[in-house]
């Protein structure tokens, strides 16, 4: 049972803004008050509530939150104590949507710096326009959120055929009959009860047939970015194990897409952007992380891999670092081939994850090596065009998966 | 035969483009607003929308979104006389983007490739 403060005795709502957390004391304040505000300004006729679905921090972050000046009431909601894991704080969130009958739902990051009341309006307008699931749509500096742009979003395009650029962007909207949805499946895996959950949302939205659309925030994502060189952690494995574990789930689904199809587009028109803040990636220790894996992983990846694959894979392992280069359509086929063998159970599944990561150290080395002169409109250039080579890979994977 | 829809205020172009798609063998339908048009892709099941963005009632890049929250498999190609729409990030949401023009080579191959599944990659954001 989770944990409920509800000072102001919320029992209905139309619309809800979630903020998940587990320690953000520091930072949780300033979402808390921008979405007031944009609740307030956008939403100003509907019952509105703030929920910090927590996960029973110990740094102040109930505190800090209860203690935020807003105009619209607030409800903290956390798991016990000792129970982690972003998923669990959404699954509390689901419940509490349900039982408060709200019509649309938010969520946005404890840890943003750069919303605004807009992202409120933006992320939750669509919902009251029939749409389901809103995902963001912000520009972010070329090296933030390589797991988005070197697997989550090609591999869920070429896959399930919806363009959506940051199907793990963390700030969404989705509709309350979508929030049922979600609590009505059966698929609750320890991954997704952690940072699986973005990817698990976005991709049941695509396969229960939900209006989707994209919604421009309107400036770029200021958050905790990381080195994915330093701090991987376990969302890599989260986030891919659930990408691989749905791909299972939805196979009947996805076999029949074959191109992917654009998505409609909510927010601003035409306007001057403003650029994130630069990310720091330690190039050489990403390309060191890669060829250690070899030492570890090799006899792994003869076993997982086309032996072409793996052919060329040793021709990469032999390039310099600078002049290195992963190219994209062996990265595809490689996730194909480690999908597959996922599903055929050929290792411990948390093996087989802990072995793919070396893969895409490699990858993202390359990535950052040839988006190094880029702009920041260039290297998104250069992700459509991974886009295209992956689905260009799909008849790979069909072949691979009826094998 | 496949079914192409035009969405555009001036018969002119209707006509026009009717025409000329009829001739490369394809059964045309038009509407000339956006009035009823989710009723009537719903009851018409065109493969293909050939949407203008700038009608008098109506705002094309409204009307694609619409399209794409019922509709999200029909391709949709965007028809404009002014190439500056191309920078609107809703227009990200169709599959091609066609200036007008007396020549319609271009729009013919957009939509051979469009029916054929083919999408130009995404562009980006800026």
């Amino acid at each position: 049972m989770p944990i409920e403060e509800n000072p102001h005795g919320v029992q209905a709502a139309d619309l809800i803004v979630g903020i998940p957390s587990y320690n953000e004391a520091s930072l949780i304040a300033y979402p808390t008050q921008k979405a007031s505000e944009g609740l307030i300004k956008y939403f100003g006729t509907k019952n509105s509530v703030i929920i910090n679905c927590d996960n029973h921090s110990t740094d102040g972050t109930r505190e800090t939150f209860m203690n935020t000046r807003t105009e619209v009431p607030k409800i903290y909601l956390s798991t016990p104590a000792g129970i982690r894991g972003k998923g669990n704080n959404f699954k509390n969130l689901f419940e509490k949507s349900c039982d408060l009958g709200a019509q649309a739902i938010l969520v946005v990051d404890a840890d943003l710096k750069s919303i605004t009341p807009r992202w409120i309006k933006n992320l939750g307008e669509p919902l009251f326009e029939d749409f389901g699931f809103v995902a963001p749509l912000y520009v972010r500096h070329k090296y933030d959120g390589t797991i988005t742009n070197n697997i989550a979003y090609p591999m869920t395009r070429c896959i399930y055929g919806r363009r959506v650029r940051q199907p793990i962007g963390g700030d969404f909207g989705f509709s309350g009959e979508l929030a049922e949805v979600y609590l009505r499946q059966e698929d609750w895996t320890p991954a997704v009860s952690e940072f699986g959950i973005d990817i698990w949302m976005t991709t049941t939205a695509m396969c229960h047939g939900t209006p989707i659309c994209q919604s421009y925030m309107g400036r770029p994502k200021v958050h905790k970015p990381k080195d994915p060189g330093e701090s991987l952690g376990p969302m890599f494995l989260q986030v891919v194990g659930t990408i691989f574990d749905m791909m299972i789930k939805h196979a009947d689904f996805w076999k029949e897409v074959r191109w992917s199809k654009p998505t409609a587009i909510f927010g601003f028109g035409l306007g001057e952007m403003e650029m994130p803040p630069p990310v720091d990636v330690n190039i050489a220790r990403l390309y060191d992380k890669f060829q250690a894996g070899f030492a570890d992983w090799e006899s792994l990846w003869k076993d997982i891999l086309s032996a072409n694959l793996f052919e060329k894979l040793s021709e990469v392992r032999a390039l310099p670092l600078g002049g290195f280069e992963f190219p994209a359509n062996l990265w595809a086929e490689i996730l194909i081939d480690f999908a597959v063998a996922y599903r055929n159970r050929i290792n411990e599944k948390g093996t087989l994850m802990e072995g793919l990561i070396p893969l895409y150290f490699g990858r993202t080395c390359s990535f950052v090596t040839e988006s190094e002169p880029m702009t920041i409109q260039q290297a998104e250039e250069l992700i459509e065009e991974q886009c295209e080579v992956f689905e260009t890979s799909k008849p790979y994977l069909l072949n691979k998966w009826s094998e | 035969m496949k079914k192409i829809l035009i969405v555009d205020d001036e018969e002119v172009i209707r006509m026009l483009y009717g025409e000329e798609l009829e001739e490369e063998g394809y059964e045309v339908i038009t509407a000339g607003s956006g009035h009823g048009l989710m009723e009537m892709i719903e009851r018409d099941k065109p493969d293909l929308v050939i949407l203008d963005i700038k009608m008098a009632e109506h705002d094309g890049l409204d009307l694609l979104q619409e399209i794409r929250k019922d509709f999200y498999n029909i391709p949709v190609i965007l028809c404009s006389a002014y190439s500056s729409f191309k920078g609107d990030l809703k227009s990200i949401a169709a599959d091609y983007y066609v200036v007008k023009s007396a020549d319609l080579s271009e729009l013919k191959q957009k939509i051979k490739m469009a029916l054929e599944g083919q999408t130009p990659p995404q562009p980006s954001l800026k």
